[in-house]
């Protein structure tokens, strides 16, 4: 191959790289073109750096807390690589020599797949390039974040169970007009007896007034929970009936035992 | 959901990613609980969007988080933002799981039940988080319909060049020159520089 077609086959693959869609013998191809021809690189650092940017319009998702409590757990064992002595210009990982034989050992990071430890290379290796993600950082603030807490409507416990139903392969949805304005959207998973409700736009309450949930069959209509904000989500208290109907109704403050007032939305599950 | 009473709750002076994964490299754990806290719904909404199963998803989150951990003593500030490296790493441990067969089953079986358009367990974006997902959403609605579909699924997806040229039944020429106008199409309008 000539160094013509090389480079021409090298930049076909340049945006391939950086979206991490190459097989790793293409991959193999454009790695051994960039160490060839330098030149390629600054496109590939551009490149690399639009890619990453991409994962900022996807919705955030909670994680389960177990998840952040095992990962906690876990950092007494793990012991931090060293940092490179030498400073910004940082050699790849794999080839740092080992001051401490044992220890580089016990802190190399856990075994990865060729792809990943090949990002790994590309980011710390490279020479004295920027990334160049552009200046506006993203600003990520502490704590601030909804749904940072385990407890509560919208709490990390309840994204968890919302997860589990939408993720359920039974799971349905049905969306509502609600009188008086807005939209209700339920969904549920007969198999795991669990719903959830979606308010959107519905009408403010009064300090003294909230929405009440209700499941509603033939024995009658049993309290779901409450919510107030007319935008937002819950999931259900308590296991739905089988075939029974979802209904919200407005309520004083605190709630009812059994509703008080006609159904501004009824779901059919 | 009462966004606004949680951001009167937000600290006064609110550290950064990019802050917080250097006290990390110092061995901070209270800095890498407090990063684990300011980041991991982004990075977890990336792992499920690319491999849709949630166990899998959690076992490739635990190994992106101790990941930076046990490397955040050599991330350099100067190549780029904290959140970027992080995207990156998670991006390539994602893809990394759904090239194995088994993890491709389960995901084809599930992508079917994901989209169910209700906010699953979305969180709420905080304001300049928000902005930056509008301008990436601006940025893709100025590529081709073909471009933006190869570069969708070659990103949000985890498709190879092969793969997204037997899917849309084209040639693998087809697909690199796509990719290639849209990416360098993106880096002009977002404005990446190097």
């Amino acid at each position: 191959m000539t160094d013509a077609t090389s480079r021409e086959n090298a930049e076909g693959l340049a945006a391939g790289y950086a979206l991490d869609a190459l097989s790793d013998q293409e991959q193999a191809e454009y790695e051994r073109a960039l160490a060839e021809f330098p030149e390629l690189r600054v496109e590939a650092d551009g490149f690399a750096g639009t890619s990453a940017r991409l994962a900022e319009q996807i919705e955030p998702v909670s994680p389960p807390p177990e998840l952040k409590n095992r990962l906690m757990a876990m950092l007494d064992e793990t012991p931090q690589v060293p940092a490179q002595p030498t400073g910004r210009h940082l050699a790849p990982v794999a080839e740092l020599p080992a001051t401490d034989a044992s220890a580089a050992e016990s802190a190399e990071p856990p075994p990865v797949g060729p792809r990943e430890s090949e990002a790994r290379r590309r980011w710390f290796q490279r020479p004295g390039g920027i990334i160049g993600v552009a200046a506006a950082a993203v600003l990520l603030v502490a704590g601030v974040l909804v749904g940072a807490g385990f407890a509560g409507p919208n709490g990390w416990s309840a994204q968890r169970v919302l997860a589990s139903i939408t993720d359920a392969p039974d799971a349905q949805t049905t969306t509502t007009e609600v009188s008086g304005g807005g939209t209700v959207t339920l969904t549920w998973s007969a198999e795991k007896g669990r719903s959830a409700v979606t308010a959107k736009g519905l009408s403010t309450l009064a300090s003294d007034k909230t929405y009440e949930l209700w499941y509603i069959d033939a024995s009658g209509a049993t309290s779901a929970g409450l919510f107030s904000d007319g935008s937002s989500w819950r999931v259900l208290d308590g296991n739905l009936p089988s075939g029974a109907k979802v209904g919200i109704t407005v309520e004083p403050a605190g709630g009812s035992k059994q509703p008080t007032t006609d159904p501004i939305a009824v779901i059919t599950t | 959901m009462p966004v606004e009473e949680d951001l009167d709750q937000a600290p006064v002076a609110a550290l950064t990613a990019d802050d917080l994964l250097q006290r990390v490299a110092s061995g901070d754990r209270g800095a890498f609980s407090d990063l684990y806290d300011a980041t991991s719904s982004r990075l977890f909404g990336l792992i499920r969007r690319l491999i849709v199963d949630p166990a899998q998803s959690e076992e490739v989150m635990q190994d992106v988080y101790l990941e930076i951990w046990q490397t955040s003593t050599r991330f350099d500030q100067a190549k780029g933002s904290a959140l970027s490296w992080m995207f990156t790493l998670a991006h390539r441990r994602a893809v990394d799981r759904i090239r194995s067969a088994q993890a491709s089953r389960d995901r084809d079986m599930r992508i079917g039940v994901r989209d169910l358009g209700v906010p699953v367990d979305t969180v709420a974006e905080e304001a300049e988080v928000r902005i930056e997902h509008e301008k990436v959403h601006e940025a893709m609605s100025k590529l081709s319909d073909l471009q933006r579909e190869c570069v969708s699924l070659a990103y949000y997806s985890g498709l190879t060049h092969t793969e997204i040229a037997a899917k849309l039944s084209v040639p693998l020429g087809t697909v690199k020159t796509r990719l290639r106008d849209g990416m360098i199409r993106l880096r002009d309008v977002l404005g990446v520089t190097t």
